[in-house]
């Protein structure tokens, strides 16, 4: 077939240029390890400052660091709790008063300042600190109670409600699914940060291929190969597959070393699959598009960049869709990153299969086929009009 | 050196003229900035909310009260909105219908439960895509649950039948969106900022190879200019237009957007020393290429890899170890560090650390640069 046999001779002129295997190769592996290391951890880190002041805040810190999942680190002074949130090297942080115990002791209130990301993580920790702090409420204020009605020490009528509160079952509060199974929340950022990152990457990495189908145009080639009987279509036929080609090996890297490396959840591979190539089909489309239109590579540069990051943003593959406002999120599906999140979700999340996410995949193809059209016109008359 | 600055302006005068230097430099960053800005405003102005159902079979007084003490201030305080569902059945077609992010089930009986000091559970069901809502949903269940929990110890430890509600000793202060050190809009601002730094200043140094291509840098060496006057005339193109597209930055998304970049003084301090080691760093590649493609080929590379390593798209920070430890070796972490140190409120002073380590970067780069400038900026 002519489109194939246009593909292999641009991928071999791809391939002679050795940057290129970089970009081809090399970055997507960097890629999976940064994510790796990134959001590969699993548990909620929080920092405390203060905890050694007295008995009480000693247990109530100890409370905290029993979580299965919570990573307790301390802290010497609040600046130094606040730049490690900043940093993201903890996802909340405590601040508890130097004299919480005195406080308590002499029937006086305590605030606690708590601060967190804007992520998950940070509501689960607070979760967590919430659960902890309502121990120790519900034992100090009975505690208290005890002592003025009964005319008792503090420190008696404390170890009393200790000893009486082990036979007082506590509320209990149970967060489960929808259908009541248990909730599949929080299940290492790592599974969402994945795929949302394989698309930022496969859209930007296409963009900005698309200097290649310039040079193409530039150097005569493209000229060459409509002056014999082939078809404007069956040339770009052939550019799509070759870009096509090279995405679909950069997913597969991703996808398989993320799977492989760092266990990875990606759904059904089926439905996961054809996802995955129905956006990389968008992505060279969106590429094919770009070097046709254009004419400067600086050009190419700017607008790959301004494309494949701004949709990137839009769509919810920096900051994820979950706090993106109603409207924001409605206009975020201007941009197929919104689309193929939408599909991961219902694939990673919700553990559907390639019929549950047959709309989504149908909308990037709609992506897909009004990219290649305009490409296709536009290709034509900038090639034909001399 | 009048050499040197006629050259500058030349190139500076040609990068004006030529749309796709204000694209790159400024109208790309504000864009992205602008998006980033549309997307955590509401986040970090403390607008999110959040649409709860809530599933009352109990029909009792504790339930009257779960909705009077738990839900109602928030709902006046605008952070939640209640839709009371008839059935379970409802609230989970709710939940799968995206409409709520969790719904609360109070399950029958439950007055009678907390007045006996039976066994008693709150159900929270839970949406997957709303994982912060269902979180939330969960601390308003705990909060609550934590209330009947006081007030059934006092009555147990008094032997009374019913306890007055204790008031709570220890409150729970949520300052996460007073903290300017947490302000995302602006993180992202001078991180896209700092990442498109390195195709601005590409125009100046990069342009050296450009000309040795087009031929007018023989014509140039001809003229009674040494060859370092060109290289600094170069030099300060980049510099120049760097410092202009990071000021213009910094105010259009300070009046715009809102972002809050700190003390003016140590802002000049990063962007001044920021420019100069990305100008380094790119001239170093300048240097080590053969041909212009080349240098621009390495230079994207470079870019998104000290993009991606220096946190400008993603948090490396929290990885720790060996990772967070690389990032370092980038400019642009150590800018980002300046500006986080600077958002807190703090003085100039805390721009010096980063400021240095920048310059330390310039300084490698550009001993380098200077040893094999005069292979450069030859014909």
């Amino acid at each position: 077939m002519k489109a194939l046999a246009i593909a292999a001779t641009d991928l071999r002129r791809l391939l002679r240029w050795r940057a290129n295997i970089f970009f081809l190769f090399l970055l997507p592996m960097l890629i999976i390890l940064l994510l790796g290391a990134s959001f590969g951890v699993d548990s909620a880190r929080i920092g405390i400052v203060g905890d050694r002041g007295g008995v009480l805040a000693r247990q109530l810190s100890a409370e905290l660091a029993a979580g299965r999942a919570t990573d307790l680190r301390r802290y010497g002074a609040v600046p130094d709790l606040e730049r490690a949130v900043a940093r993201n090297r903890v996802d909340a942080g405590l601040v508890l008063p130097a004299d919480y115990d005195a406080r308590l002791r002499d029937g006086r209130t305590v605030t606690l300042r708590y601060f967190g990301r804007p992520d998950s993580f940070a509501q689960q920790l607070r979760a967590t600190v919430q659960s902890a702090v309502a121990d120790q409420n519900r034992l100090v204020a009975a505690a208290r109670a005890l002592a003025r009605a009964r005319h008792v020490p503090f420190d008696a009528a404390l170890a009393r409600a200790r000893a009486v509160a082990a036979t007082v079952a506590p509320v209990r509060v149970v967060l489960t699914g929808p259908d009541g199974s248990p909730f599949t929340g929080g299940s290492g950022r790592f599974d969402r940060g994945a795929s949302t990152q394989l698309l930022l990457f496969i859209f930007l990495s296409s963009l900005t291929g698309a200097a290649w189908l310039l040079e193409t145009r530039r150097l005569g080639i493209a000229r060459r190969i409509l002056s014999t009987p082939t078809s404007t279509r069956t040339f770009l036929a052939g550019q799509v597959l070759a870009r096509l080609a090279v995405a679909l090996l950069q997913a597969l890297i991703i996808v398989a070393g993320s799977l492989l490396f760092f266990g990875v959840d990606w759904g059904d591979p089926l439905g996961t699959a054809v996802v995955v190539v129905a956006f990389c089909l968008v992505g060279t489309g969106a590429a094919v598009l770009l070097g046709s239109v254009f004419s400067s590579e600086q050009q190419i540069v700017a607008v790959a960049l301004l494309l494949g990051l701004g949709f990137a943003a839009l769509g919810g593959s920096m900051a994820p869709l979950e706090i993106f406002p109603r409207t924001a999120r409605t206009i975020a599906h201007v941009t197929p990153h919104a689309w193929a999140n939408d599909a991961f979700s219902k694939l990673i999340g919700h553990g559907g299969t390639l019929a549950t996410v047959l709309p989504q995949v149908g909308a990037l193809l709609g992506f897909a086929a009004v990219a290649l059209t305009l490409a296709v016109w536009r290709l034509r008359r900038t090639l034909t009009a001399g | 050196m009048r050499a040197a600055l006629l050259i500058a302006g030349k190139d500076v005068r040609q990068r004006l003229r030529d749309r796709s230097a204000l694209l790159l430099a400024i109208v790309l960053p504000l864009v992205l900035a602008s998006i980033f800005g549309l997307i955590f405003h509401d986040v970090v102005g403390g607008h999110v909310s959040f649409a709860f159902g809530l599933v009352d079979r109990d029909r009792g007084t504790a339930a009257r009260a779960f909705e009077a003490q738990a839900l109602r201030p928030l709902e006046r305080s605008g952070l939640v909105v209640v839709h009371r569902e008839a059935s379970v059945a409802s609230a989970r077609r709710g939940i799968e219908q995206d409409r709520l992010s969790a719904a609360f089930v109070l399950p029958p009986g439950l007055t009678a439960a907390v007045r006996q000091g039976r066994p008693v559970e709150l159900r929270v069901l839970g949406n997957v895509d709303a994982q912060i809502g269902s979180q939330v949903a969960r601390s308003i269940a705990r909060t609550f649950g934590g209330r009947i929990d006081a007030q059934r110890l006092t009555a147990a430890l008094l032997g009374t039948a019913r306890g007055a509600v204790p008031a709570e000793p220890i409150a729970i202060e949520d300052v996460s969106t007073t903290s300017r050190q947490l302000d995302a809009a602006t993180y992202y601002a001078a991180g896209m900022a700092v990442f498109f730094l390195f195709f601005t200043v590409q125009f100046g140094i990069t342009s050296i190879l450009a000309e040795r291509r087009g031929g007018t840098l023989a014509r140039l060496l001809v003229a009674p200019v040494h060859h370092a006057s060109v290289f600094a005339g170069k030099l300060l193109t980049s510099l120049a237009l760097g410092i202009a597209s990071m000021t213009v930055l910094a105010l259009a998304t300070h009046f715009l957007l809102g972002a809050h970049w700190g003390n003016p003084v140590g802002v000049a301090i990063l962007i001044v020393t920021g420019v100069v080691a990305v100008t380094a760093l790119t001239a170093l590649i300048a240097t080590l290429a053969r041909t212009a493609e080349q240098a621009e080929a390495w230079q994207t590379i470079a870019a998104i890899v000290l993009g991606m390593l220096g946190g400008a798209f993603f948090p490396v920070a929290q990885a720790g170890g060996l990772l967070a430890a690389l990032s370092l070796a980038t400019p642009q972490a150590w800018f980002l560090r300046g500006i986080q140190n600077l958002a807190g409120g703090a003085g100039p002073s805390a721009a010096l650390g980063p400021a240095a380590a920048m310059l330390l970067f310039a300084a490698a780069a550009g001993s380098v640069v200077f040893v094999r400038s005069g292979r450069l900026v030859a014909p």
